[in-house]
């Protein structure tokens, strides 16, 4: 197989290249990490080298260029169809997509109040306009999957799969803002926290030097 | 075969419905649909009625609750294989399903600047800022696969599939507002919008009797008078 090499941005910002890593750490496949600094002055520039689009994630499989965090995940369930990306089970896979799109393209309020920071602890700050409701649902959200499917284990559905890496970055913002949550999400979200591949970006991200003012609450 | 229904906002706006619906139509399929008029008082309860996400479009198969286009057409492409949403290369599908998350999740500033209404049309104006680079990144995506699907057939990877899909209400809203297109993209909007689908969807909404004040008037652009 060729090789892979998965582009992100700032380990500690980019929530979006948090998603494609945590994908492609589950589906196995062997890869590299290129890590492309944001919102500095070459950013830009050294974003189109890799992709059209000019954003993270992006996934490059010899000659393939993959972009974009969902088309990432469904790239590697089918590269990597033992690695369970997606559920099994016919009804708890199209709960699986239907919610990994929601957070793809929602929960506007939420992501622009809280951006991810996993450096800081923010208790209480964070809010604005639409925040809670989108607490809400996304709380709605996991315990929905948690008791119809998530029976096998502490995750969406059971066994750790795409859906938790698109929800990890949320998860992460809870902490980081304080959001009180009640058992069922506290559990989940403790679940996916502790998990060893967001464990190694989360040491990596404290690491790193870079501050990006727009993303600090 | 358990029945399919999709629910659906409103045929003039709704360009997340229309989406999966262009879908299903083109992949042959039998499906009944419930519009539900959006921004009314009512909209929400009935929306939610309908799926936990309370927004269309969703499609019912059976008891299954698929939501969101994207997801949608995931799942149409999984459960009726014979349909070949996706592109059958798998390089081709990389790239059919990376564009189509990238509209997915993406071309705020257009969305907003030029919102989908079927019964209108604008004077053509000029764009500057986030708007004009959304314009120039989706006709860059157009212009990039109808060279690699060469002379295959006249949309994105040569025959219809899940990325046209995506893309139709930007070929709605690009003749809409009169946007200035090469020849490249002018014969791909008219390939996707002389479909006897969409037409079919256009003679739909032209009948629908509602309106919604804020897609009819559409607000200045920011940095524009």
């Amino acid at each position: 197989m060729s090789a892979c090499t998965l582009i992100i941005g700032n380990r500690n910002y980019s929530s979006w290249s948090l998603r494609g890593w945590l994908a492609a750490s589950q589906s196995g496949v062997d890869f590299a990490t290129e890590l492309v600094r944001l919102s500095e002055p070459g950013s830009r520039a050294a974003l189109l080298r890799h992709s059209p689009a000019g954003r993270v994630p992006v996934l490059k499989h010899g000659e393939r260029v993959v972009w974009n965090s969902l088309a990432l995940a469904e790239y590697l369930a089918e590269l990597r169809p033992q690695a369970g990306l997606w559920p099994a089970d016919a009804d708890a896979r199209a709960m699986a997509r239907s919610i990994a799109a929601e957070m793809h393209a929602g929960f506007s309020a939420l992501r622009d109040a809280m951006p991810m920071n996993l450096r800081k602890s923010l208790p209480g700050k964070g809010g604005g306009p639409g925040v809670a409701e989108d607490i809400e649902r996304i709380g709605a959200i996991w315990r929905e999957a948690r008791e119809r499917f998530g029976v096998a284990g502490p995750f969406l559905f059971g066994r750790y799969g795409a859906a938790d890496a698109m929800y990890t970055p949320v998860a992460s913002r809870f902490r980081t803002y304080g959001v009180a949550l009640d058992p069922i999400c506290q559990a989940y979200a403790d679940a996916v926290l502790t998990w060893p591949a967001f464990l190694e970006w989360q040491a990596a991200a404290v690491e790193e030097p870079w501050v990006i003012p727009e993303d600090e609450v | 075969m358990a029945a399919l229904r999709l629910v659906l906002g409103n045929k003039n706006y709704s360009s997340w419905s229309l989406r999966p619906w262009l879908a299903l139509c083109q992949a042959g399929l039998d499906f009944d649909e419930v519009v539900i008029p959006l921004y009314r008082t009512e909209s929400r309860p009935a929306l939610l009625q309908h799926s936990p996400a309370g927004k269309v479009p969703v499609l019912k198969h059976g008891e299954r609750v698929v939501w969101d286009s994207l997801a949608i057409l995931e799942y149409v492409g999984e459960t009726f294989r014979s349909a070949r949403l996706w592109p059958a290369d798998a390089g081709d599908r990389a790239l059919a399903r990376s564009i189509s998350a990238e509209m997915h999740a993406g071309f705020a500033a257009l969305r907003t600047a030029m919102p989908m209404n079927l019964r209108e049309r604008f004077a053509r104006r000029e764009h500057r800022g986030a708007v004009s680079a959304d314009i120039e990144r989706v006709t860059a995506i157009w212009r990039d696969c109808r060279a690699r699907a060469g002379d295959h057939g006249p949309f994105l990877f040569g025959a219809f599939s899940a990325a046209d899909a995506m893309y139709a209400p930007v070929a709605t809203r690009f003749r809409i507002y009169d946007v200035a297109l090469d020849a490249t993209c002018r014969a791909y909007v008219d390939a996707l919008l002389s479909l006897p689908a969409f037409l079919e969807w256009q003679a739909a909404a032209l009948q629908e009797p509602w309106v919604i004040a804020r897609f009819s008037n559409p607000a200045p652009v920011e940095g524009e008078a």
